[in-house]
Order: C-alpha cells, then sequence, then structure tokens
C-alpha cells in the first residue's frame, strides 16, 4: 500500500474557503459597486430613485448583453472589436423587413441573419486562417459601418410600422418598473454563467483560452472552439442591437459608435483577462455597473461628458494596474 | 537486431500484448527521426525506453500520443490493428501519455483538471460537479496522494501537478500509460511515491512505459528496456540481463570518435571567464569554473541537467542568487545582459527563433544588431559602414544569401547560425557562449559551424559550449566539464575523456 510522503501531505493543500473568496476579484468588484452608489447616494439627492436606478439598469442592459459575447471571445483567448458597427448594421434588415412585411418575426431573422454571417466570417478568419483577431475585427468594425453609411446614405431610416412588440422590447418595463432590456440582459447572463460553469463546451473555451496546447493534447478541437466564440459574441451584439434599434425607434447609421470599447473597457475592468482562459460574467457584469454608475452619477452631480471620459480610463487603468500589482505579490 | 521473443519468460509471451509498434519509421525535413523501431508491450510490466538525448525517444512516444503521425510501420493495440491520428485517437484506446512539460491548466481546479478530457455529464448534459469532485478525491485516496481536488492547479509545485496528470491517466481507465521524465523535477522522496503509484498501476494490467535516462531508476522499476540510439532500435532485453555498463553501452554504442578534427593546437591564452560559487533559484548550485582565451571549453550534460540554465546566468540573462562572474577579470555587475555584452560576453542561444533571430528582419539587421554603436555617429547609424561590415562577415563565413536584404527566415539553419556568430563578432567579444549550437542544422552545415567555433578559438576566443551531443563534445572541446541536478560533476581534459566516463558523469 503507498504511502503519503510527507514532503507532499505537508505541502498547501490550497487556501482556505475564506481566503479563496477574499482573492475573488467578484467580491472586490462588488464592494467598489457599492462603494460607488454609496458615493453618488450621499452626493446627489436624485441617485438614489428607483426612477434612475432602473434607468441605470436599462442602459447598463445593452453592454451587458454584448458584453457576454466579447468576454467569451477573451476568454477563448481572442478578441472582439466588430461588435460597434454590428449593432448598428443589424437594424437595416430588422427594420427595412419589417417596414416590408410588416413581421416583428421576419425582421428579427434578418437581423439574426446578419449577426450570424458577420460571426462567421469574423471566427473563420481568426480560428481557421488564424489572422490576429484584433485586426481581423477591426477590419470588420470599418467594413459593417461603411456599409451602414453607404445604404443608408448617412440617414436614419424610421420605422414605419411602429409594430407593438418591437416598441415594447425596448421601452417597456416589467410590472411598469424594470426596464424589458434589463430582464433580457439578467435572463442571457444567468443562461450564460450556467452555460461556462456547467456545460461541457463553456468550460472548453477556458481551457482552450488559458492554454491552447493543453487542450489540443486533451483532444479538443481548438479552432472551433474559438470559431463558436466568435458566432456567440455577433449574435449577442445582434440581439444588443436590436434592443437599441427598439430605443431609437429607426436604423440609425451613427448607433453605437465607439460602443465596442465600452463594452471592452468593462469587460477588462471586470477582470477578463485579455490573455484568455481567466475571467467571470459575474465579473463582466459588476465591470459594466460599475461603469454606467459612474457615468450616470457624475452626470447627476453635473459634470461635464468630457471629465466623465477622463475619469472612466483613470478606473480601468487604475483597476487593472491593482489587479497586476496583486497577481504579482501573489 | 530486432527484439529477440525467445528472451521473454513463456508466461508473457502467452499473454497478448498491450501495445504492439512493428516497423516503425519518422522523418523530418531533412532528418530521420525513427527508422524500423519496434515496440512491444506487455500488460501490467514497467518497459523502460532509453537513449541518448536525439536518440529518438521523444518522437516515438509523441507517435504513441498521437501528436505525430508515423510515415511507416503498425500499432496494434489490444490485438487490434489502430492508426492513432490524434491526441483524441490515443486517449479513446486507452494510451495516455504524460509529458515532462505539464499539460494541465493552471487556472482549473485539480479535479477540473482529471476530467479535462471528458467531463462526466449528468442528465441534460450539464456537468457533474459533484461526481468530478467525488471521483478525484476517490482516485487520490486510492493512489495515495494528498492534495484537495478543489486547490487551483497553478498553485501546485510541478511534484504534484506531475502526480495530478498520473491520476488523470487513472480516471480515463487508460490501459497504457507513458511517461516522460517523470522524475526530472521530483525530489527523492517524490520519486518513492511516484514509484509506489507506478506499482498500483501495474498491479491493475496497466502497461507502463518508463522513459528515463537514470539507470538506477531503470534497474529498479523496470522489467524491461528497450534502447534507441540514432532513430534505430538497439535491443530489448528484460531488465536482469543488463548490467550498468552493458546499458551504457548500448545506449553509446561505438561511434567514431573524432569526427571534427581540430586546426589548432593546444595553446591556451589567460584567464577570460571566471565562475565561482555561482547558484541560482532555478537550477544551479555552487557552480565554478574558468574558461581561457583560445579554448573551447565543452558542458555536457542530459536534459536537465542545467546546461541552458548556466549559460544564460553566465552571460547576465537570468538572475542569479549567489556567486560571482569575472570576464577579464572585471566583475559583471550589475548582472544583466547590457553590462555582459560591454564585457564582451555574449549567448548563442539554444532557441534559435525564439531568443536569436528576427526573423522577418533582413540578413543586415540581424548581424548588425549588437554593434550599432560602433557605426554610429552622433546617434544614427551610417548604413553604408553597417553594410560594408556585414557584408565582410558574409563573404569571411560564406553565408550563403541572396542578398544582405534577405530576410532571414529564408535562410537555412546552418546560415541563419553563421549571422548570429558574426552578429557577436562583429560587436567584438571575449567570451561566447554557444548553446546546443547545431540544434536544427543538417550534416553538412554542421560541420561548417564546427569549423568556425573552432576558428574562433584559433583567433583568441575562449568559446563556452554547452552540447546533448556526445561527438559534437568530443570532436570540439579542449576540455570538458558534465553537470547533473544543476552541479558539475566532473571535468576531462580532452585526451582522457570517454563516453563512458562522461555518460557516467553525467548520470550522476
Amino acid at each position: 500500500m503507498p504511502q503519503s510522503v510527507s514532503s507532499l501531505a505537508a505541502a498547501p493543500a490550497g487556501p482556505s474557503l475564506l481566503r479563496r473568496l477574499a482573492r475573488r476579484n467578484e467580491i472586490a468588484l462588488l464592494l467598489s459597486l457599492l462603494a460607488v452608489i454609496a458615493f453618488f447616494a450621499l452626493a446627489s439627492d436624485t441617485f438614489l430613485t428607483t426612477r434612475n436606478l432602473t434607468n441605470v439598469l436599462g442602459q447598463a442592459a445593452l453592454p451587458l448583453v454584448a458584453g457576454i459575447g466579447v468576454a467569451i471571445v477573451f476568454i477563448s483567448g481572442e478578441v472582439d472589436v466588430s461588435i460597434g458597427s454590428l449593432v448598428a448594421a443589424i437594424a437595416i434588415p430588422l427594420i427595412t423587413i419589417m417596414n416590408a412585411t410588416e413581421s416583428f418575426a421576419l425582421g428579427v431573422a434578418g437581423a439574426l441573419a446578419l449577426g450570424l454571417a458577420v460571426g462567421v466570417v469574423n471566427g473563420y478568419l481568426a480560428a481557421y486562417l488564424g489572422i490576429n483577431s484584433l485586426i481581423v475585427t477591426l477590419g470588420t468594425l470599418f467594413i459593417l459601418r461603411g456599409g451602414v453609411y453607404l445604404y443608408t446614405g448617412q440617414r436614419a431610416i424610421p420605422d414605419d410600422v411602429m409594430l407593438e412588440s418591437f416598441f415594447q422590447l425596448g421601452n417597456g418595463r416589467l410590472f411598469g418598473v424594470v426596464p424589458h432590456p434589463a430582464v433580457i440582459a439578467v435572463i442571457l447572463l444567468i443562461a450564460f454563467a450556467y452555460f461556462l460553469r456547467h456545460r461541457p463546451f463553456g468550460r472548453q473555451l477556458y481551457a482552450v483560452g488559458g492554454n491552447p496546447e493543453v487542450a489540443r493534447l486533451a483532444g479538443y478541437n481548438v479552432r472551433r472552439v474559438k470559431f463558436v466564440a466568435f458566432v456567440i459574441s455577433a449574435l449577442l451584439a445582434t440581439i444588443a442591437g436590436i434592443l437599441l434599434a427598439s430605443r431609437l425607434g429607426s436604423a440609425v447609421h451613427v448607433a453605437g459608435l465607439g460602443f465596442e470599447f465600452q463594452v471592452v473597457a468593462a469587460v477588462v475592468l471586470g477582470g477578463v483577462s485579455l490573455s484568455g482562459g481567466v475571467g467571470s460574467l459575474a465579473g463582466m457584469a459588476l465591470g459594466v455597473l460599475i461603469l454606467q454608475f459612474v457615468s450616470n452619477g457624475l452626470g447627476m452631480l453635473n459634470i461635464a461628458t468630457e471629465w466623465q471620459l477622463v475619469i472612466t480610463g483613470g478606473i480601468i487603468i487604475a483597476a487593472v494596474a491593482f489587479d497586476e500589482l496583486k497577481r504579482r505579490r501573489a | 537486431m530486432p527484439a529477440d521473443p525467445a528472451l521473454r519468460p513463456a508466461a508473457e509471451a502467452a499473454a497478448a500484448p498491450a501495445l504492439e509498434m512493428r516497423g516503425i519509421g519518422k522523418r523530418f525535413p531533412g532528418v530521420i527521426a525513427l527508422e524500423d523501431v519496434d515496440l512491444v508491450l506487455a500488460p501490467g510490466k514497467v518497459h523502460a525506453l532509453m537513449g541518448e538525448n536525439g536518440a529518438g525517444k521523444s518522437t516515438l512516444i509523441k507517435i504513441m500520443a498521437g501528436v505525430y503521425g508515423k510515415d511507416a510501420g503498425s500499432i496494434r493495440i489490444g490485438g487490434r490493428e489502430t492508426e492513432l491520428r490524434t491526441p483524441r485517437d490515443a486517449l479513446a484506446q486507452g494510451l495516455k501519455v504524460v509529458f515532462q512539460e505539464i499539460a494541465l491548466i493552471g487556472e482549473f481546479t485539480v479535479a477540473e483538471n482529471i476530467f479535462l478530457e471528458q467531463y462526466p455529464v449528468g442528465r441534460a448534459g450539464s456537468i457533474d460537479w459533484k461526481r468530478i469532485r467525488g471521483e478525484a478525491a476517490a482516485l487520490f485516496a486510492r493512489i495515495g496522494f494528498d492534495v484537495d481536488p478543489a486547490a487551483k492547479t497553478g498553485d501546485l509545485p510541478i511534484s504534484q501537478q506531475q502526480m495530478v496528470e498520473i491520476a488523470r491517466a487513472l480516471a480515463h481507465e487508460a490501459r497504457i500509460v507513458v511517461m516522460d521524465e517523470p522524475t526530472s523535477s521530483l525530489t527523492p522522496s517524490e520519486v518513492a511515491l511516484l514509484f509506489a503509484v507506478i506499482r498500483r498501476l501495474t498491479a491493475l494490467g496497466i502497461a507502463v512505459v518508463y522513459v528515463s535516462h537514470k539507470l538506477d531508476e531503470v534497474f529498479e522499476i523496470a522489467d524491461e528496456v528497450t534502447v534507441l540510439r540514432d532513430g534505430r532500435h538497439i535491443s530489448t532485453k528484460p531488465i536482469g540481463a543488463h548490467d550498468h555498463d552493458s546499458l551504457i553501452h548500448d545506449m553509446i554504442g561505438r561511434r567514431i570518435e573524432n569526427l571534427f578534427p581540430r586546426s589548432r593546437g593546444h595553446h591556451k591564452g589567460e584567464v577570460v571567464l571566471s565562475v565561482s560559487n555561482l547558484s541560482t533559484d532555478a537550477k544551479l548550485k555552487d557552480v565554478a569554473f574558468e574558461a581561457r582565451a583560445g579554448e573551447v571549453l565543452g558542458f555536457f550534460g542530459l536534459m536537465g541537467a542545467g546546461r541552458t540554465e548556466l549559460a544564460k546566468a553566465i552571460v547576465g540573462f537570468d538572475p542569479i542568487r549567489t556567486g560571482t562572474i569575472a570576464i577579464g577579470g572585471r566583475p559583471l555587475k550589475p548582472h544583466d545582459t547590457r553590462t555582459g555584452v560591454s564585457l564582451g560576453i555574449g549567448l548563442l542561444s539554444e532557441d534559435r527563433k525564439g531568443e536569436g533571430l528576427m526573423l522577418e528582419l533582413p540578413v543586415q539587421q540581424n548581424m548588425s544588431l549588437a554593434a550599432l554603436e560602433n557605426f554610429s555617429r552622433a546617434g544614427f547609424v551610417e548604413e553604408g559602414r553597417e553594410r560594408s561590415a556585414v557584408q565582410s562577415f558574409v563573404d569571411r563565413f560564406r553565408v550563403k544569401t541572396p542578398s544582405l536584404a534577405q530576410p532571414i527566415k529564408n535562410l537555412s539553419g546552418g546560415n541563419q547560425q553563421k549571422v548570429l556568430i558574426a552578429r557577436w563578432l562583429m560587436r567584438g567579444l571575449k567570451v561566447i557562449v554557444v548553446d546546443e549550437p547545431t540544434r536544427g542544422i543538417d550534416v553538412g552545415a554542421k560541420s561548417e559551424i564546427f569549423a568556425l567555433l573552432d576558428r574562433l578559438a584559433g583567433e583568441g576566443l575562449a568559446v563556452v559550449m554547452m552540447t546533448s551531443e556526445m561527438p559534437e563534445l568530443l570532436g570540439l572541446s579542449d576540455r570538458i566539464l558534465v553537470m547533473a541536478g544543476g552541479r558539475i560533476t566532473a571535468g576531462f581534459e580532452r585526451d582522457a575523456a570517454t563516453q563512458e566516463k562522461i555518460l557516467n558523469a553525467a548520470i550522476g
């Protein structure tokens, strides 16, 4: 019977549950979020009202939905910045098909078809041809924006049929309180968090991003996993785009300008590593909420948007630097 | 000499082999890695696979793992002919290779890593985390391995990660487990635990392949031993048919010792490199030696002996814990490569692509990299002077390149190496440290590199050569130091050195 050798038995068997919890990035993010909310609640009378809080949730819904996809691509070890133009581009088939057919479902199908096509192109070029994904998705970001400008002639395409179901999707509130986009975002977050944690494919995403060589030795199809990540990201951006089009009531050629970097910033703030294999959707969601509450709170305090940008940039760098220092000390 | 079935006991011959590889061949561009190699494994036995560096052990086990395809031969598992095209094929056939580099995801828990290849799923296809934790804990208990299944894998020491890899093989009900140099990072007590685990595996009827160059371990654990040399099958015998000397003899064979006759005599100059009581956190323990102008000092060691670590430490690339390094009588302080280069020591890395070349850049920029100051005036590089200096080295070393503007990735390995040697000569060195100078270079170009290194010594440089290749060592060195486990274990004047003595010292 083999004995446990003392040197092994004496080796640390992992930190205690409490220490492990304290080391979790999500806890620090949650505390930060609470601190941000507490600060603005004290600084402004109108911040801590149901109306304002639910408004922030409604605004956070779009980056939350798209952020799930971006986080998944990051976890797989790649990057996707094409989503800013995609949210604008998918509004074109959505609105034009609805205008032509008066069918909400057909419009959504058209939008999803375009989103799927973009995801397949991104995924094929990045995962199968091995072209750097930042370059690929930067390329599709430009191409889609250019396509939107060309197609719309730089004018918004109005929604002529004004379907009630389409209007309600982006503007309605559950029980008259919670904006529908926030409800959709929470449902998608829970579903994908479950998917990442409890489905083998979810774990493959982490493995492929964490160490592609190990994943290949373990028999994973590394390229296929990354390909699927791009498709998921494009489809989630499509959903965000549909919500945005409903809010705007038209296909707007400048919609989503800079959205990609807003989402990437929140994802990185949420502790999802650009080098792959690390991060959670809970962290991503907290990152989105922190940035959203900061921008809303600063607005309440009548701080100019110029300063909001400076402050947001500072927060992102400070958060990632803090994380890096913590890692180095560990 | 093929395996002789008559040497095996009758009872074993009756049982179907767990794995039967026959006539395996594998070529890489310019190299025959394996030719007509046989390997037959009996269930429940430990089969040692031995050979010098470059003998073909790694290639053979990569074929077993489904990482490389074979070019010739057949593979039978449990009597059935099969193909191992991908790692998944190998796993599906019950064949698990534990590589030296740990193949675990550092961010995952130990338990999750165990089930990486095939997550147990419950109803509706969701991962059964409870079963993963439970089975991992039960598995560890069974093999007497005390680690928390919920610990993050990357936080564990390498030795424990290795045990996790072995446990992983068991979780997959592997019938054949291949271990590649499993003890290279283990302490003696951990080795004892590993051997206990191996005995449990064989008791379960699992065939174990044990790849190692440590003779004592092989004599302790193996039932049979197959020796490869230069990609060929040399012998397969029960371990009892070998003693220390016969095994070493099979590994090195009889070679012509001096393939590279030297052009110079034994003229030695003054000491230009002196290293004393050098230790690093990573590997080196109390290393001391001197190198003189005009000599080639050869360092030999097997895999993991610490050659590359020593090379990187003495040029200032890797940090050191204690010790002093002096070049031309002046200490290497601060300990960095900038100081090293200015004192006159440079490294020709074993990793030519990773640490030597800028692949996309032309020959000219690759060569002049370390010597730009020589051609600069007021901070601007004068390209005419740079070009003529590079051209003169290209002519002198007969570098085959269509032009100086050719991206260096288009040159052959031998010509790339010449450019890198020229990089240092252009800078002007007292000591050049060359680590595996002929790795990945075809035979014809090898002798040119040797001639070049020989000439450098003739011109008064101290050449410190790290090598794992015996012919290279014996052919080129004036003096030989042997390393094992991060220490220098023996030193020989060239005429006193023999392969047997060197290998004995290297096995430690």
